[in-house]
């Protein structure tokens, strides 16, 4: 066995004899996730609200269930979610690659009709893919639409015929007497309402204007899958941190002393301290992506390329910690730094607060954070794409790094 | 003297205007067990650190087995290192800490193993190999720390103070596996301030201060520096103006003054029957006396008389 992977063994075996520190860190973000998840999840009352959604809507139908729809968006509680936008489809896609709206609710032709006469339809989502989780919520919000349009239009479907054959009529030629009979029955229809009925009639189709042939996922929107992997990198940073400011720890109470007396060199020791706080990172990010899971049903997406950006980021904290414990005069000063560094981290990178609401000047000084690279890299693998650019950036500045410390920390060690 | 395993010339090192180490010399030879006894801030720590490579900035050699010691890495893994401090993982238990640091030497498992196991049994520890450190005492803790030190069979061990903060029955065990270690052939350089550890535990001994041995020899050698004298320790409330005020108004008699402190002085007499005299003249000047002891010659005689001062200074 290389001196190394001895010291690797070394660390993860004392880290699992030991395990309280790593079990905290492991519980912390899953809780943490939970509670801001509770407070914050739009569907738990209205103390939060997101961000206005700009919704673009072009109406290809204009007939009664169209309006109906578009009516429904300009009641109060949705006034306060959707800011709409009429528009036609053209003018709705040039609106959409400027950015300038997160998402486009389609209306085919004939959607009334073709509801009236229980044939299946199908509202279309257009998707924003600058935007991360907004469109989500209006894909949510159609697929709402779509189960409640298609139990109405099941249940009233004899209703609706009626309303049809006399929409064209003068409303002062039909008289209550006339609407009784008619009324009654849809009144008994609500009480006996107790199921929606099947197959559906209206569902969703769900598109993002991405570059042709590449593929789409369609994916609901979950508060949880949105927190977590902020509280993930951020507690990853606490838990590889004291793997690399052991190197100081050492120092201090004569390990490295005794370690240079062995044949190790302290480039030896440098590599085998960053691969065993990358092995921890990875082996409690697994732990806690699986939790989040069975916990809160987050779906991560393409789990390769989850696994590989959690090895990239693991990699980059730590070498950053490395390189800066090579900057740390003693255990003192890198117990004293690492925590407000990883909090810095965090704020700045958006583990604390979501990346779209930090204001324009944070969110740059963001893009040096690996909280940063990582939160944007697992959102785009749950939006069911490649993370090219976190996965570059995270192995790039670890990189960078570890290269660093790999020079200026065995002075400090090796005499 | 044996084959020479270690021979240091002339190190200096400074803190700024402090001097450390000036012009330091010594040899060790094969299986020899040296005392360095020295008061806090001999230079006793500086010289461990330049050895164990920690320290630069010093001028002067070191030649391991006739080699420059710091020109071949290599040569350092012929040494073992016992730090003041307990280096060892106290999360894993006694074998585990001794396979983990034989480990770095690339010792095949079996053979480790084995060492290890004999190692456990030196240092008494055998029936407690597999029990977590944390439970061990203080005196158990500085055995595994010199057990550590000792696995890969080095033909130098460097100990800085192995004894602090340990009980006095720890401490016997632990000059006893001191003694046995260079009775098996390694040479060992052990620190301490404690008079008592180098006249049981080494073959020979310097005494250290304020960077240079002043003296060096074995026991009886150093001895021999105070001659065959007795020594008179007297204590009271006196200021050390006053009692040397009134020894020189004595006339000595073959008296030599060893040391003079406030409240405690040090004398030597080569004739014992001037000792009754010249207590007499102190009384009769009114020295407020508490206490007198009359001892043989011993180590600690040595180092007053080398340094004016007791070690406790």
């Amino acid at each position: 066995m290389s001196r190394t992977t001895l010291i690797i063994r070394n660390d993860i075996k004392r880290r699992l004899k030991a395990p309280m520190a790593t079990i905290l860190f492991l519980i912390i973000p899953l809780a943490m996730t939970a509670v801001i998840g509770m407070v914050f999840d739009p569907g738990a009352d209205n103390r939060t609200k997101l961000p206005p959604i700009r919704l673009l809507v072009v109406d290809n139908d204009k007939d009664l269930a169209a309006k109906f729809l578009l009516g429904a968006l300009d009641q109060k509680e949705l006034k306060d979610m959707f800011q709409v936008t009429l528009t036609d489809a053209a003018a709705g896609e040039a609106l959409m690659r400027k950015g300038k709206a997160s998402a486009m609710l389609v209306i085919p032709e004939r959607f009334s009709d073709d509801l009236a006469d229980q044939k299946p339809t199908a509202l279309e989502v257009v998707r924003n893919p600058g935007e991360e989780f907004l469109p989500g919520v209006a894909e949510e919000f159609a697929a709402t639409l779509a189960v409640g349009f298609s139990g109405l239009a099941q249940v009233f479907a004899g209703e609706l015929k009626v309303i049809r054959s006399v929409r064209n009529l003068s409303l002062e030629s039909v008289t209550i007497a006339d609407m009784t009979p008619f009324l009654e029955t849809a009144r008994a229809k609500i009480i006996a309402l107790k199921t929606y009925l099947s197959p559906m009639l209206l569902s969703v189709a769900a598109t993002t204007t991405k570059k042709p042939g590449q593929e789409n996922r369609p994916s609901g929107f979950n508060i949880f899958s949105y927190i977590f992997p902020g509280m993930l990198i951020m507690f990853l940073l606490f838990i590889v941190e004291p793997s690399l400011r052991e190197i100081q720890n050492e120092r201090a109470d004569g390990k490295t002393r005794r370690m240079m007396f062995s044949p190790l060199t302290g480039r030896e020791l440098v590599t085998a301290r960053i691969f065993s706080g990358w092995l921890l990172g990875v082996l409690v990010s697994l732990l806690a992506m699986a939790a989040g899971t069975l916990l809160f049903g987050i779906d991560w997406g393409n789990l390769l390329l989850q696994l590989a950006l959690v090895a990239a980021a693991c990699f980059c904290c730590a070498a950053l910690f490395a390189m800066l414990n090579a900057f740390f005069r003693n255990k003192n000063q890198a117990g004293a730094f690492a925590s407000p560094i990883i909090l810095v981290f965090s704020a700045f990178g958006g583990s604390m607060l979501p990346l779209e609401q930090l204001p324009a000047g944070m969110r740059w000084i963001g893009g040096f954070t690996v909280n940063h690279w990582f939160i944007t890299g697992c959102r785009k693998i749950m939006d069911g794409h490649a993370p090219v650019a976190s996965l570059a950036v995270l192995a790039a500045a670890g990189l960078f790094f570890a290269a660093i410390a790999m020079v200026a920390l065995p002075r400090r060690l090796d005499a | 003297m044996q084959q020479k395993i270690l021979e240091i010339k002339n190190l200096s090192k400074s803190y700024g205007e402090t001097v450390a180490l000036a012009n330091f010399s010594l040899d060790l030879g094969k299986g020899e067990v040296l005392g360095l006894l020295g008061p806090n801030g001999a230079g006793k720590t500086t010289l461990i650190s330049i050895l164990s490579g920690t320290l630069r900035g010093f001028s002067g050699g070191v030649a391991f087995k006739g080699q420059d010691l710091f020109a071949d890495r290599n040569l350092r893994n012929l040494i073992g290192i016992v730090p003041q401090e307990m280096a060892f993982y106290e999360e894993l238990n006694a074998m585990e800490n001794l396979m983990f640091w034989g480990g770095l030497y690339a010792i095949p498992e079996k053979e480790l193993k084995k060492r290890a196991q004999e190692l456990l049994t030196v240092v008494e520890l055998g029936a407690r190999a597999r029990e977590p450190i944390k439970k061990f005492s203080g005196g158990m803790k500085r055995r595994l720390n010199i057990a550590i030190g000792l696995i890969h069979k080095p033909e130098l061990l460097l100990l800085d103070e192995p004894t602090v903060g340990i009980d006095v029955q720890a401490k016997v065990s632990i000059l006893d596996i001191i003694r046995d270690v260079g009775r098996q052939g390694t040479a060992v350089v052990f620190t301490t301030h404690q008079l008592a550890e180098v006249e049981q535990a080494c073959s020979r001994i310097a005494i250290m201060d304020k960077g240079t041995i002043l003296a060096q020899g074995t026991l009886a050698e150093l001895i021999r520096i105070v001659g065959e004298k007795e020594i008179v320790e007297v204590s009271g409330e006196f200021s050390a103006d006053a009692f040397s005020a009134i020894i020189r108004q004595s006339d000595g008699n073959g008296m030599e003054i060893l040391s003079v402190a406030d409240n405690q002085a040090h004398l030597a007499f080569a004739d014992s029957q001037a000792i009754p005299a010249m207590m007499q003249h102190l009384f009769g000047h009114h020295l407020p006396i508490s206490d007198l002891k009359i001892k043989s010659p011993n180590l600690e005689a040595v180092f007053l008389k080398m340094t004016g001062r007791s070690l406790r200074d």
